[in-house]
């Protein structure tokens, strides 16, 4: 393939849409593209159409299907895109958890041949995801960042429960009423999320694993970092673009994909 | 792909439900009485001795669901929802025809659900013992199967004679040999049977007997010879091979087996209630105590509510052996206790000892989570 070949990637998640460029010979970017997943996904994804010009492309994400009827090109599963892009930027790490706005994915890798060999994902429903942290952070009148900072200066000094964002909020306005300090409900909602992410990654993870990889949009939440690293006494790694990493996946198997030979 | 000739030639391509209520239409309106069941445990070589026909009361529909939440608990699961909802508001066709019920002890939610329903029909609940292995199971299920045999002759004023039972096991026994050849066609590469064409086979052949269904699996049999032999085939040669196991699927619960279909893998097996299991196997004939003979093969049943089931990990071996998936899912019903805990060995088995892909999904009979479903099914297929 020559070196001129642009290999196009895009995630069509349920919060936002990430879209790369890389060059088919090294995988370098060559741009990137951000945004919220709009109610009207076609005409977003026709503006893609008007201001980016790719070789081959492959879809990923919840909007994969309506993406390949707008787009073309072909469609793989996040899953799939995920455990692409982790092996190819970090070849030696075997454990992957993606952090989504509705879903939590958590992957297992030979890292001998980059195989997917495992993976699990959360409920149905939007507990222990994304979703919940913005949920939580508006029901305490807060940004998401300000309820990252104030986790950070809080104590575990309560539990909260539930990771289902109706329940939880109930038990943080119970909190609240009572006077447990802002920080520490922020640092309980955060440690919530922690078990859940950490369960669903002891089902795929191997005890010896010295390292996990943390994409998504979720691994740019630091406290989530830290507390997680803690939590599993292992080193968590945070790759440069988190969020984009299934996007990466899709426009590295643009490559690959035996449909496009 | 060549055109398919259909299995069934009648009115009810693609509603085995419809097909299967209309043979307990007839059968009733010859006369038969109808039984109706709740799972593989009833053992209908009785019903059939008696001259009744079975009707299978388990639902799949998620439409009754919300009348069954007026009184039975949300968290509870669906199967035995939607069978009691269906009851409730009087639309299950098949529950309206019945003339007795019999149910068996295998989960606790349908014990229970029973004792809801006994108002509404004569029943017989068999009480199953849930450690078949252990000495005196199976003369103990022996008794539950002479239980059920006596309710029925009093119930409906006749007799069962042993000369009835054993020609009905020996009619049930050659009819589930053929529906184990037909299900055996799953085996061949690419595929010449669809799953849609299994659980009709399975639906039909629940509530059929004598000359007629004999010949009619016959005459199924010989139209899956001939598509082999000619090539006639309904997946694509490089098609993934999915084996289902698990609990029991019908109506919404198709869901996940329709997704496997969009993503151009073929359904190779169906390993549950509602495909293979209730017909493996076979009654010994002539052994001089058929309801003996009835309770042993019916114990063998590898159902998740038997502890140990060893059965359920020799047969998922032979049939990943013949029918070779690429993928062996999974499927439990939410709230299945039994099921969603076995799939731990399940998945250990499957996935270390008979070296295959293996994916559980717990799922209802709603249309909420199609979107995840999709993604795991397709990721599953995309791996090795």
């Amino acid at each position: 393939m020559g070196v001129n070949i642009k290999l196009a990637g895009i995630d069509i998640g349920s919060r936002s849409i990430e879209f790369v460029l890389l060059d088919a010979e090294h995988f370098e970017v060559i741009d990137r593209f951000q945004a919220e997943t709009c109610i009207d996904l076609s005409s977003q994804l026709n503006s893609i159409n008007e201001r980016f010009t790719w070789d081959r492309l492959v879809s990923t994400g919840y909007g994969r299907q309506l993406s390949q009827k707008v787009l073309g090109g072909e469609v793989i599963t996040e899953i799939k895109a995920y455990a692409t892009s982790a092996h190819q930027f970090y070849p030696t790490i075997e454990t992957v958890i993606d952090l989504g706005g509705q879903d939590t994915k958590a992957l297992f890798i030979n890292q001998k041949n980059g195989q997917l060999q495992k993976f699990e994902m959360n409920d149905k429903c939007s507990a222990g995801t994304g979703k919940f942290f913005e949920m939580m952070a508006a029901s305490l009148g807060l940004t998401l960042d300000q309820l990252v900072a104030a986790a950070m200066n809080g104590k575990k000094s309560i539990e909260i429960n539930s990771t289902c964002t109706v329940f939880a909020e109930s038990e943080v306005i119970s909190l609240l009423t009572s006077g447990v300090a802002l920080e520490d409900i922020a640092r309980a909602l955060h440690e919530a999320l922690l078990n859940k992410l950490v369960s669903l990654l002891s089902k795929v993870m191997k005890h010896d694993s010295s390292e996990i990889l943390f994409v998504g949009g979720g691994a740019k939440n630091s406290a989530l970092v830290h507390f997680l690293a803690e939590a599993i006494n292992k080193k968590v790694v945070v790759p440069e673009y988190p969020d984009f990493y299934g996007a990466f996946g899709a426009a590295i198997n643009a490559k690959s994909l035996n449909k496009f030979l | 792909m060549n055109a398919l000739a259909p299995l069934f030639q009648d009115d009810f391509k693609d509603f085995p439900l419809k097909r299967a209520l209309s043979q307990v239409i007839k059968k009733r309106d010859a006369g038969s009485k109808v039984v109706g069941a709740y799972c593989s445990y009833a053992p209908v070589e009785v019903i059939w001795a008696m001259g009744g026909v079975p009707a299978i009361l388990c639902a799949f529909s998620n439409t009754p669901i919300a009348k069954a939440e007026e009184t039975l608990p949300a968290n509870l699961c669906p199967l035995i929802k939607s069978s009691f909802g269906f009851i409730e508001l009087k639309t299950c066709p098949f529950f309206e025809l019945t003339d007795a019920v019999v149910g068996e002890t295998t989960c606790d939610g349908k014990k229970k659900m029973f004792e809801l329903i006994e108002k509404h029909r004569p029943l017989y609940v068999m009480d199953l013992p849930q450690c078949p292995t252990n000495e005196g199971a199976v003369t103990y299920w022996r008794h539950s199967v002479n239980g059920f045999k006596k309710f029925l002759e009093e119930k409906f004023d006749t007799t069962i004679s042993n000369e009835a039972l054993e020609d009905s096991i020996k009619d049930c026994n050659r009819k589930n040999r053929l529906v184990q050849e037909i299900f055996g066609f799953g085996a061949c590469k690419p595929s010449v049977i669809t799953w849609q064409e299994m659980y009709e086979v399975s639906t039909f052949a629940m509530v059929s007997n004598g000359e007629e269904t004999i010949s009619k699996l016959q005459e199924i049999l010989a139209i899956l010879t001939e598509r082999s032999r000619q090539g006639v085939y309904c997946s694509k040669e490089n098609a993934k091979r999915v084996l289902i196991t698990g609990c029991p699927v019908g109506g919404d619960v198709l869901k996940v087996l329709k997704l496997v279909d969009e993503e151009g893998a073929t359904i190779v097996g169906l390993d549950s209630c509602t495909g293979l299991k209730p017909y493996l196997g076979a009654i010994e004939e002539n052994s001089g105590d058929s309801l003996l003979a009835i309770a042993k093969r019916y114990l063998q049943i590898p159902c998740a509510c038997m502890t140990p089931n060893t059965g359920r990990f020799d047969v998922l071996k032979k049939q990943v052996d013949s029918l070779k998936p690429d993928l062996v899912i999974d499927l439990v019903l939410q709230s299945c206790h039994t099921y969603n805990v076995e799939a731990v060995k399940v998945e250990s088995f499957v996935r270390d000892d008979l070296g295959t892909n293996y994916l559980k999904v717990v799922t209802d009979f709603s249309q909420q989570d199609l979107g995840q479903l999709k993604t795991r099914i397709a990721a599953a297929l995309e791996m090795n």
